[in-house]
Order: structure tokens, then sequence, then C-alpha cells
């Protein structure tokens, strides 16, 4: 049946910029070459500045959404605030370890900017990933995952610079993964962009190849 | 029948209300705590203060193993009225608490969230069976980014409170009434660390000394302080005062 | 009873690297990263895979180093005897197909070997990069990345070179690859092999490679004055006398010339 990690395909990339970060995946769903589905985002929100892809076993893409739903639900009343990313990326990293012998087949990516505190009032942009079992890591550039995971990092390698302002971030993010995916048999359909910025989310949806 | 201890039928079984809708048990706990060693806490602009008597029974103890304030974690201490045993389980678990909440969100739990969880292990004992109450009342103060400085206090029962400044024990009523006083919203820490050392003098017997008093502070850290480095952990923002620290202060 | 002990034979290992090759419109370039791996060791850190055959044709060699070395020597030997029956160089289209002959040859037991040969048409002095699989399926190309970093440079070369997923401004006309400016290529050339040896263990230590240029063509933005700012930094040129390199220069085509190109890669 072959690995899980590459069952059904799919890539999400984060990139940060000036004061925002993107997020984006592909569209496809996939049963090993044949394709089911071009509507399947693997970025999902946790709230109003936080977003968390789940590219890898679509199983374990809903299963592991829909638990942090719950964690982030009970988080919020708990604690009556809001997660931040840093936060959220412990509680997944945790939740992702706790599974340490059977592991989620995902590898997340999250992006987000922190709401400004009285400490911090002028908070970075966050972007981290994480293996199947949750060890995190934190660059400044950009964030990769997936089946196209070796075609990202080349591109992003490339074309990549600091502090991309909002629409600079969209189309370098953009144009990243379309290249990447279009070499990736079980990546594409189509594509998802979220650029966070401090007051405002930018969703786009890009047409790509269908083949 | 009537179960020892001159409470009624309704004291034999702590899960069990009597006709008026009180847990008898509980109030007990709280007669525990009315006779404990005088502690009180204080809010200031700036941090929050813990302070409270210790006296042996003797000449005899060894005062240098006595421990009053505790620090749960780096960002939250505690400080009791009541039975000692009791307050050192509760220590346990909540620094157990606070230490399973790291392991989770890698950072320490906000005052409230540590209180509430607290406070939950507090209510399950007037709920269980074949447990009685704690017979302590906490102060708990600390600094967390969500909401500042905080003071709370959880009683046997389960319930608690955040206060700008409390007392418990023997001399809570006197205390209130002298904090009530000297209360100001825009209150320093160093003054608060004053104040608390004058409320505790009202009613103290004997000599207050560095050996007699314990003081624990949180203070607000600055961006600085929080700012994360890799492969170091954040300060503290609890801690408690050395013995020479008391006696400075004491001396003022 | 004793086990069976079974021995099999395994003759072929990978030896890390790639190589990178982009047609311009009256020139072409060539090159690789030095660095030969077995593993997670490095065997050596400047070992030749770019070489010139002819005045004109560049092959790059990637994948099995030693099947690589001699593969390179027999295609050599093949063009000897060619000069020597014809008195000519082997236009690079000809090399492309005796590459495939030779490669197709051995199709039950392949030289491990992805060959990128390069160079300029004989009949329109266009520049031209021919691709090849390790049994002789070939095309012809604009670019063409392969080795151990291949799927980190192509889909790079696709957006940069290509143009893929870029649409023109309204009323301009279609972008066409054929056309960047040499200078834009080297700076390509060396974003590519900065990225790949940033995040692939097996590429780095130098990049070494060579620009070929069409009869006629000026070399003001490749070498001398004007070049400064122009090419990327840390890049060295040096023109290559026909003598100098191991081709047969007795009949060498006229006009082509070749420059070797250097820069310095990371090496960790």
């Amino acid at each position: 049946m072959g690995s899980p990690m590459e069952m059904n395909g799919g890539s999400v990339i984060a990139m940060t910029g000036k004061d925002c970060v993107a997020i984006a995946s592909d569209l496809r769903l996939g049963q090993q070459a044949v394709g089911l589905s071009a509507d399947f985002e693997k970025v999902f929100p946790i709230n109003n500045q936080l977003y968390v892809g789940l590219p890898g076993f679509a199983t374990d893409t809903y299963t592991l959404r829909e638990h942090l739903r719950f964690r982030v639900n009970m988080y919020r009343m708990k604690e009556e605030r809001e997660i931040t990313p840093k936060t959220f990326a412990h509680l997944l990293s945790s939740t992702l370890y706790e599974k340490r012998f059977g592991p989620y087949f995902i590898e997340p990516v999250i992006a987000g900017i922190p709401a400004p505190s009285a400490i911090d009032p002028d908070p970075k942009p966050f972007i981290c990933n994480m293996d199947t079992i949750g060890c995190i890591t934190t660059p400044k550039d950009f964030v990769v995952a997936g089946t196209a995971t070796d075609k990202l990092y080349g591109v992003a390698e490339g074309l990549w610079e600091p502090d991309l302002e909002p629409e600079d971030l969209f189309e370098t993010i953009s144009q990243t993964l379309l290249a990447a995916v279009d070499r990736d048999c079980i990546s594409g359909w189509g594509a998802v962009v979220h650029v966070i910025t401090k007051d405002k989310i930018i969703t786009r949806h890009l047409k790509g190849r269908m083949d | 029948m009537s179960a020892p201890g001159g409470g009624g039928a309704y004291s034999f079984s702590l899960t069990t209300f009597s006709p008026s809708g009180k847990l008898v048990q509980i109030e007990h706990a709280l007669a525990a705590v009315s006779g404990g060693q005088t502690s009180l806490g204080i809010k200031a602009k700036n941090g929050v203060v813990l302070a409270t008597e210790k006296k042996t029974p003797s000449p005899l103890v060894d005062d240098s193993s006595l421990e009053k304030v505790a620090m749960i974690c780096p960002n939250i201490g505690f400080v009791y009225a009541g039975m000692g045993p009791d307050y050192r389980v509760l220590v346990a678990k909540a620094r157990k608490i606070a230490q399973s909440y790291w392991k989770v969100y890698g950072e320490y739990p906000p005052v409230k969230v540590l209180v509430a969880d607290v406070a939950a292990v507090m209510q399950k004992a007037t709920q269980s069976g074949g447990v009685r109450p704690y017979g302590i009342s906490l102060l708990v103060c600390g600094w967390d980014n969500h909401r500042g400085q905080s003071l709370y206090q959880i009683d046997p029962s389960g319930s608690f409170w955040a206060w700008k400044a409390s007392a418990i024990g023997k001399n809570m009523s006197n205390a209130k009434t002298f904090l009530e006083k000297r209360y100001s919203d825009d209150i320093s820490l160093e003054d608060a660390i004053h104040t608390a050392l004058l409320t505790l003098k009202e009613g103290f017997e004997g000599e207050m000394t560095e050996k007699t008093i314990e003081i624990g502070i949180a203070s607000v850290p600055t961006a600085e302080q929080m700012e994360v480095k890799s492969g170091e952990r954040l300060p503290a923002t609890f801690r408690k005062l050395s013995e020479a620290e008391v006696r400075d202060y004491l001396a003022l | 009873m004793p086990e069976a002990i079974q021995h099999r034979f395994d003759p072929y290992s990978s030896n890390g690297g790639s190589i990178l090759a982009i047609a311009g419109k009256d020139f072409a370039v060539v090159a690789g990263d030095t660095r030969q791996s077995e593993g997670y060791s490095i065997q050596s850190r400047y070992q030749k895979k770019v070489f010139p055959l002819t005045s004109k044709a560049i092959l790059a060699v990637n994948g099995f180093a030693a099947d690589g070395n001699n593969f390179v020597k027999r295609v050599k030997q093949r063009l000897e005897w060619y000069t020597h029956a014809h008195n000519k160089e082997m236009p690079i289209k000809s090399i492309a197909r005796l590459i495939q002959t030779m490669l197709y040859a051995r199709r039950m037991f392949p030289y491990y070997v992805y060959n990128v040969l390069a160079g300029i048409e004989e009949d329109d002095g266009t520049g031209a990069v021919y691709s090849f699989d390790p049994v002789g399926s070939y095309e012809r190309e604009t670019c063409r990345a392969a080795g151990a970093a291949q799927s980190l440079l192509q889909p790079f070369l696709d957006n940069q070179i290509y143009f893929r997923n870029h649409t023109p401004a309204p009323g301009q006309p279609p972008f066409d690859p054929s056309t960047h400016p040499l200078s834009t290529v080297l700076s390509i050339l060396v974003d590519s092999f900065s990225s790949a040896t940033e995040r692939h263990i097996e590429v780095g230590d130098f990049l070494e490679g060579y620009v070929i240029l069409s009869p006629g063509r000026t070399s003001d933005d490749l070498i001398g004055e004007g070049v400064k700012g122009v090419l990327p930094e840390g890049m060295t040129v040096e023109e290559q006398d026909p003598e100098d390199l191991d081709v047969q220069s007795a009949v060498a085509g006229k006009g082509c010339r070749v420059f070797l190109v250097r820069k310095e890669l990371k090496r960790d």
C-alpha cells in the first residue's frame, strides 16, 4: 500500500514577511496516483491570527484537526483568552508525542501573529513546523512540508527574501508553491493562500495546473 | 446516632448536607484555618507580596527546616493558614499541576488557571468518600502575561477569589481591617512589603525577626527579561526573600 | 546444515552532486558542483563532472562517478574516431544521437549516469541543451537540472527560465525562455546552486562549468571591464584556449569561444 505519508499527496508551506506571515497549501486529495478531489484544503484557522497546515495522511488531517479544535476550545474557555502561536505549537507538539509509537502521519506547519500584550506590544510573526512526533523547528524564513518538500525547499530558498510586504509575500509564496507542486505528481490541483497581517487575513484561491 | 466531635448527626459523613444547607466538615475545616498562624497578601502596582508569621511551638525546634511560603513554579507562590501537613500535600499537588501544564504548553500556567486547578483538588475532598477536606486556606500570588500580577485566596470548600489584599488565620479580621485602612490602588511593591510587616505586627506575639517572618514576592518583569533566548530559561517572577532581606525590611 | 550465504553483485553506487545547463539564444551555460560523496562521507571537494568534448559541445555527467568518467572517455574516443574519418568536429546534434546509441547499447547493464550535453548548434548557432536518462532517452530543452538536487533545482528553473505560472501584463508579448541575457542566466545558475548547497548535503564546495558563445557573439557581458556588477559576486571567468581544451583542436570549428567559470560554494 505504500507509506501513509505518500498515500494521499499534498503540500504546505509558510513564510514570514514584514509584520505578516503567509501559509498555503495545494488542494489535491488522491488515492496514490488517482486524484479524488480538488478542494481538499490542508490549512485550517485556529483563531483570527493563527493557522495550522496538516499535510500527510488525509484521515489524520481530519482527526487531528478535530482534536485540535477540541483542545483549543477547551483552552479558550478555561483560560479566557486566545491561544498564542507558540503555545499552540507546544500543545500540538505534545499531542503528537503522546502517540510516539503509533504516530499521526502528519507533518504540521504553523503560522500566526501573536496578539500584542503589555510585556510585548509589538510581537514578531511566528512560523514553525514539526515532524510526525512533534519535534518543533522555528526558522526565521520559511517552513515546508508534504510530498513536494524537496521542491519547495529548492524554490523557496531561491525566491524568499526578508521583510516582504504582504502583497509581495503573497506573490512569493504563491510562485514557490505552484512551481514546486507542478513538479510533484501527487500535489497540486490548485492552491489556497492565507496572508496574515496584524489587522486582517487575505485568503486567495489560486488556479493551478490540473495534471 | 451521632459521631464524636459534637457535630451532631450531620457530621457523620462530610458529603451529607445538614438541613440548613451546610456541610459541617467544611465549617470545621474553616475553624482549623481560623486557628492557624496569620498569613496575608497584598497586590501592588508592580508586584504582589505574601507574608506570614512562623512561630515554633518550642525554642528547641530547628526552624531552618520550616518553610511556609512555597514556590510552585517560577511565576507563582503559595502561603497558607491552617494545618501544615495538608499544606505540604497541596503544595506537592500544585507543583505537579504546574509541571504537567508546562509539559503540554511549554510555559507555566497563568495564576488563575493554577488556582482553579488547585481549587478543584480541594473541592474534590469535600465530595469524595473516605476523605476529609483540606484544613487550610491558601493565598496564591503570581504574575502572568495574560492578567499581570494577581492575588487569590482558596478556601477548604474549593471556592476562590481574587483580592487586592487579604489575610487568613488567627488574626484575619483585625489584619483585614488594618489592610482596608492602609491599602491604596497605586501602592508600590516596596510599600506593600512594609505594609505587610506592619499588618503582621498588629497582634504579633513575641519578637518579629527574620526567623519568625517569611516573605515571598511576585514582581512584574520587563519586556527584555521575558525575551526568549535560546538555551536559557525565562527568569522567575516569584521569589522568596532571604533572611538577610527580611532582616533589612524589619530594620527599616 | 550450514546457512546458505547469498552473494549479490552490486556494482553501482551514487556519488551525489548536481549538474545544470541552460541554453540562450547565442550561448549555452553548463555547470556542476565539484563535491563527490559516498553516503555521508565526502570523497573529494574538487572532482570534475563537466567535460569539454569539442570546441562547441560540453558534457556534464552525474550519478555514479566511475561510470561517468568511463562514459566520457568512451564518448571522447568515438569523437576522435569521427574526426579521423571526417576531418571535422562532430556537430552537437550528432553527439546527442551518439550518446543515445552508446547508452542504449548498455540497456541491460546501464551506465548509471545522467548526462546533460550543452553547446552551440552547428546550423543556426543557437544555444542547445540535450538531456538524457541512463538508457539513452533524450530531448533538446532550454534548461535541465540533474543529480542529487534535481528536485530542488528544476522547479526553480521552471519558474525563472520557463516563466511557468507567470502571466505577461496585458498587451505584452508572451514570455520567451530563449531570450534571457547571459548575465541573468549566470545569476540564476549561481542562485540555484547556492540554494541547493544550503539544503542538500551532497551539493557544495565549488561550482565549475563552461559558457560557450556562438561564433561572432560579443564577450563583453562575460569578460573584461564592463562586467563588474553584472557577473555574480565571486565568479571568475577564464577564456579557454582551444589548444588547452582536451579536444581535437586541429579541426576545431571556427568561431565558438569557450569560457571556464568558477565560484566557491559553501563547504558545510
